[in-house]
C-alpha cells in the first residue's frame, strides 16, 4: 500500500476555512488497493454518497474502462435513477441549490479530496462523528468541529456520544463497518488519480524495456571504454620498462 | 564520404561541428559520476519541451477553466497523466540534477579560471529556471498557485520606486487572474524558455572553447601527447557518448519510476494544495514553495523585517556570481584542498537543512535553524578569500588519477 | 609471437560492437517509438470531448411540415417531420427519374437508413444539411413549384444551385455529386427525442 500524504491535520482544516482543529491521529484505513476494493468502494458510494456529493471529473464511462465494469452494471450500481448521462463525470442527485438551502453549505464535489487531504484524513473523518444536540444538524466531529455534515453512515456504524459512548448500536459489526469506509475510502483514492491501474499496468513492461536498455548501454559503453583501459595498460607498461632500463 | 554528405557539406558545416564538439572534442578520461548531470539536463529540458508543448495544446489560461483544463487533462485526455506527471516531476528532477551540476563545479573548482564565464552562464540559467518553474507553477491554478503568485509577486513589490508599478505589470490587474495566468504561460512557453534554450547554447559553446574541468582540477591541456592531443583527453564521441547513454538509461528508468509508481512523491514533487481549486476567500495555512526554492524562502524568513529579508535573499541568490574572484587558491579541486572540501561540505548540508526548513510551517521554533543556515550560507561567500589564501594544500599529481 | 596476442588483446571485436550497437540503437528506437505514439494519441479527441459530441434534440415542438436546424460537432443537423404528402413525392421523383442515386447505393447513411426515406421512422429526417458539392447550407424549400415548376419539394443550395429531394438525394443536373450524409443517430424509447450520435464513417460531406 502506498503511503499517504502525511500533510498536517491543522493544515487541512485551516484550508477548508472551517476553523482550528485539535490534536489528533489519523487513523489507517485498512484495505488492499485493487480494483474489486474500489468497485465494492464505488458501490457503497453510489448508495450513501452520491446523493449529495459530485465526483465531477470522473465520468462514468471512464469508470467502467478502468474498473473493468459494463455499461449494464454501471447503470444498475453506481448510476442514480434520473439525469445522469454516461458520458459524463459522477453528479449528485441533489441539487446544489437544495443542499445550500439544508446543510447551509453545498456538499463539496469529491474528485480530488484523497490527493488534497490524503487517505487517512478522510477515513478518520467519516469514522469520528458523534452526537450533538446543540449542532442544527445533531452531529459533530472529531476532526472537523462543527461540520455541516450529518452521519449519513450512522444507522450502519452506530451513535456516539462526544465521550465515546454507545447510544444506539448500529445495523452492522464495527469490523464489517470499519471495511466499508475503507472501501468507500479506497474508491475516492481512485478517483484523485484513475490512472493509477494503468500506472500499474504498464508499470513493469516500461521499467523492463528501459533496463534492457540500460544494460545493453552499460554492455556498448564498457566495450568502447576497453580501448581506454588497454591504452592506459599500455603506457604504464611502457613507463615501467623505461624505469627499469633506467635503473640498469 | 557519401554524395549527399559532400552536397550537404559544402552547405552546412556538419562534419566540421561534428568533428569540433564530438570526435575532436577532447574531455579529460577521469570523470565520475557527477558529469552525467549535464547531458540528462540536456535531455530533461527536451522532455520538458516536448510535454510542455503536449500541455499547452490542451490548457485554458483563464481564471475560471485553467483548474478544469488542468484537471481534464489528468481526467478526460489519453495519456494525459504521463505528459503532466512528466512534466512536473521533470522540474524536480531538474532541480536535483542543477544542484549535483552546480555542486560538482564547486567540489572541483569548475568555476575557476578560464571558466569563470561558463559558470556565471550557468548560473543565469539556474536562475532563470528558477523564474520557469515559477510561471510554471502558477498555471495549473490550484489554490497554491494562487497564493504563490500573490507572494512572489508580491516581493517584486519591495524593489525600491518601480516595486508596486513591477508588481501590477507581473499580474496584469489587482489581483492574480486571467490576465497574470495569460502572460505567464506567454512567458513560460515563450520568452523564458527561448531565453534559457539560448542560454543552454552559450554554456555548451563556452565549455568547448575552454574545455571541460576534471575531478583533479587539472588542466589537461597542459601535457599533450606527439599527436597534439592532451595525454589525459579522449574524444568526446565515442567514448562520453556511450557512456552518457548508459547515464540516460539509468536515469530514464528512475524517473519512469516515479511517473508510474510515486508521481507526486508524497506531495513533494506535486503539493497536495494544487488539487483545491484557486480560492481567493480561502488562503492557505502556510504558503510554502517548492522544495528547489525552499533554501531561499528560508533565508526570506529569517529575517524580521520585510525588506531586509528579501534583500538578504537576492544576496544569497547573487553571492555565487562572484566566486570566481572570491575563490583566491591556486589549487581548483576540493580534492587537494581539504579545508576547503570541509567547508563545501557544511555548505551542502546548509543548504539542504535550509530547503527542508523552509518546507515547515512559518513557526518560531524554525528561526534559530533559518538564522543559522542563512549565516553559514552567507558566511561561506565572506570567508571564502581569507579561507582561500592561507588554507593549506596537498601536492596536486600531474596526470589525472583513473 | 607475443605481440600478436598483445594487438589482438589491443584492437576491439568489431563484430561484438557492432551487435551491441545494433541491439542499443533497436531498443532505443522502440522505446523512443512507444512513447511518441502514446504522446501523439493524447492529441486525439478527449473524452470531454466525445461526451459533447452528441446531441439530443426533443421532437415534441416539431409540428408536421416544420423543420429545426441543430448544431452537433460544429455541424447544422437538420430534423424534418415529413407529412404524408410530402413522403408520396419521394416515390414520384423515383418515378420521374429525377434522381442520380435513387436507392441511396452511395453510403451516404448508415445501412439501416438506406431506404426511399433515407429514416429511421419515415417521417422523421434527420440529416446533415450540408450541400456534398462545396459545403453550403440549402434552403429548405418544401413547397412544390417553389424552386422550379416541376419543383416537388425539397432542398436547393443558394451557392450553386445543388437541387435535393425531400430525403436529401440529389437531383439530376446538379453540380453535387451524392446525397446528402445522414448520421448515425437513435429514438428514445417512447419516440419524443432523438439523439445523434456520430458520423457514419462511410459517408462524406463535401
Amino acid at each position: 500500500m502506498r503511503k499517504t500524504w502525511t500533510g498536517g491535520l491543522v493544515a487541512a482544516l485551516a484550508t477548508l476555512g472551517l476553523g482550528c482543529g485539535q490534536a489528533a491521529t489519523l487513523a489507517t484505513p485498512s484495505y488492499t488497493f485493487n480494483k474489486p476494493t474500489v468497485i465494492a468502494g464505488a458501490k457503497l458510494f453510489a448508495d450513501h454518497c452520491s446523493a449529495c456529493h459530485a465526483v465531477s471529473s470522473l465520468r462514468y464511462n471512464r469508470l467502467a474502462a478502468d474498473l473493468g465494469m459494463t455499461k449494464a452494471e454501471i447503470k444498475k450500481d453506481i448510476m442514480l435513477p434520473g439525469g445522469a448521462n454516461y458520458l459524463q463525470g459522477m453528479q449528485p442527485t441533489m441539487s446544489q441549490a437544495d443542499a445550500k438551502k439544508w446543510f447551509g453549505l453545498p456538499p463539496p464535489n469529491l474528485s480530488h479530496i484523497v490527493r488534497a487531504e490524503g487517505a487517512r484524513w478522510v477515513y478518520t473523518y467519516l469514522t469520528s462523528f458523534y452526537w450533538d444536540p446543540k449542532r442544527p444538524s445533531g452531529w459533530n466531529n472529531h476532526i472537523f468541529p462543527n461540520v455541516a455534515m450529518p452521519d449519513i453512515l450512522a444507522p450502519w456504524g452506530g451513535t456516539y456520544t462526544k465521550n465515546g459512548k454507545l447510544l444506539q448500536a448500529g445495523r452492522e459489526s464495527p469490523a464489517l463497518y470499519h471495511k466499508q469506509v475503507a472501501e468507500i475510502v479506497a474508491f475516492l483514492r481512485y478517483a484523485s488519480d484513475p490512472s493509477v491501474f494503468e500506472r500499474r499496468a504498464i508499470g513493469r513492461y516500461v521499467l523492463g524495456t528501459l533496463i534492457l536498455l540500460t544494460i545493453l548501454a552499460y554492455l556498448l559503453k564498457k566495450d568502447y571504454w576497453r580501448d581506454i583501459h588497454n591504452k592506459d595498460e599500455a603506457e604504464k607498461a611502457k613507463a615501467a620498462k623505461k624505469a627499469g632500463s633506467a635503473k640498469a | 564520404m557519401s554524395k549527399f554528405g559532400d552536397w550537404l557539406n559544402e552547405r552546412f558545416p556538419a562534419r566540421e561541428m561534428m568533428r569540433e564538439h564530438m570526435t575532436e572534442y577532447y574531455a579529460p578520461k577521469n570523470f565520475n559520476i557527477l558529469y552525467y548531470t549535464g547531458s540528462l539536463l540536456l535531455l530533461m529540458i527536451v522532455l520538458q519541451l516536448v510535454s510542455g508543448f503536449l500541455l499547452m495544446a490542451h490548457y485554458v489560461p483563464t481564471s475560471k477553466d485553467a483548474f478544469n483544463s488542468v484537471q481534464g487533462i489528468m481526467y478526460d485526455t489519453k495519456w494525459g497523466w504521463l505528459i503532466r506527471y512528466m512534466h512536473v516531476d521533470g522540474v524536480s528532477l531538474i532541480f536535483i540534477l542543477l544542484y549535483l551540476h552546480m555542486g560538482r563545479g564547486l567540489l572541483y573548482g569548475s568555476y575557476r579560471k578560464p571558466r569563470e564565464l561558463l559558470w556565471i552562464i550557468g548560473y543565469v540559467i539556474y536562475i532563470m529556471m528558477m523564474g520557469e518553474a515559477f510561471f510554471g507553477y502558477i498555471l495549473p491554478f490550484g489554490n497554491l498557485s494562487y497564493w504563490a503568485g500573490q507572494v512572489i509577486t508580491s516581493i517584486i513589490h519591495a524593489v525600491p520606486l518601480i516595486g508596486p508599478g513591477l508588481t501590477t505589470l507581473a499580474r496584469g490587474g489587482p489581483g492574480v487572474g486571467t490576465a497574470t495566468l495569460e502572460r505567464f504561460l506567454a512567458l513560460h512557453a515563450v520568452l523564458w524558455f527561448m531565453i534559457i534554450a539560448a542560454l543552454i547554447v552559450l554554456h555548451i559553446l563556452a565549455l568547448h572553447q575552454v574545455g571541460s574541468n576534471n575531478p583533479d582540477g587539472i588542466e589537461i591541456k597542459k601535457l599533450k601527447g606527439p599527436d597534439g592531443h592532451p595525454l589525459d583527453g579522449i574524444p568526446f564521441h565515442p567514448y562520453y557518448t556511450v557512456k552518457d547513454l548508459f547515464g540516460v538509461g539509468v536515469w530514464l528508468t528512475i524517473f519512469a519510476a516515479i511517473i508510474l509508481y510515486a508521481p507526486t512523491m508524497h506531495g513533494v514533487f506535486l503539493e497536495r494544495t494544487t488539487f483545491f481549486r484557486a480560492n481567493p476567500m480561502v488562503g492557505l495555512p502556510d504558503v510554502t514553495p517548492p522544495w528547489y526554492l525552499a533554501p531561499y524562502y528560508a533565508m526570506l524568513r529569517a529575517v524580521p523585517n520585510k525588506y531586509y529579508g528579501i534583500a538578504l535573499m537576492f544576496l544569497a541568490i547573487v553571492l555565487p556570481f562572484f566566486l570566481p574572484w572570491l575563490d583566491r587558491n591556486p589549487v581548483r579541486s576540493s580534492r587537494y584542498r581539504p579545508v576547503y572540501r570541509i567547508m563545501i561540505l557544511v555548505m551542502g548540508i546548509t543548504f539542504f537543512t535550509l530547503a527542508w526548513v523552509g518546507e515547515q510551517p512559518p513557526l518560531p521554533k524554525y528561526f534559530l535553524i533559518e538564522r543559522l543556515g542563512a549565516a553559514i550560507y552567507i558566511g561561506f561567500y565572506f570567508l571564502l578569500p581569507i579561507i582561500s589564501s592561507i588554507e593549506p594544500t596537498k601536492k596536486v599529481p600531474e596526470r589525472v588519477r583513473s | 609471437m607475443a605481440k600478436t596476442v598483445e594487438d589482438t588483446k589491443d584492437r576491439p571485436d568489431m563484430g561484438r560492437r557492432r551487435f551491441l550497437t545494433a541491439a542499443t540503437s533497436v531498443v532505443g528506437v522502440a522505446a523512443i517509438g512507444t512513447v511518441a505514439v502514446a504522446m501523439v494519441d493524447s492529441l486525439e479527441p478527449t473524452a470531454a470531448e466525445a461526451a459533447a459530441a452528441a446531441t439530443v434534440v426533443n421532437l415534441s415542438p416539431i409540428e408536421p411540415g416544420m423543420q429545426v436546424t441543430v448544431p452537433w460537432q460544429k455541424k447544422p443537423v437538420i430534423i424534418v417531420n415529413r407529412t404524408p404528402a410530402m413522403l408520396a413525392t419521394l416515390a414520384e421523383a423515383e418515378s420521374k427519374k429525377l434522381l442520380k442515386d435513387p436507392n441511396c447505393d452511395v453510403p451516404q447513411q448508415p445501412p439501416y437508413c438506406k431506404n426511399q426515406y433515407r429514416a429511421r421512422k419515415p417521417e422523421w429526417l434527420v440529416m446533415v444539411r450540408i450541400c456534398t458539392h462545396l459545403c453550403c447550407i440549402p434552403h429548405y424549400r418544401p413547397k412544390k413549384a417553389s424552386v422550379t415548376p416541376w419543383w416537388l419539394g425539397g432542398f436547393h443550395c443558394p451557392c450553386h444551385g445543388s437541387m435535393y429531394d425531400l430525403s436529401g438525394r440529389v437531383i439530376k443536373g446538379s453540380p453535387a455529386p451524392h446525397n446528402m450524409a445522414v448520421p448515425e443517430y437513435t429514438f428514445s424509447p417512447n419516440g419524443k427525442t432523438v439523439t445523434v450520435t456520430k458520423m457514419y464513417p462511410l459517408a462524406h460531406l463535401c
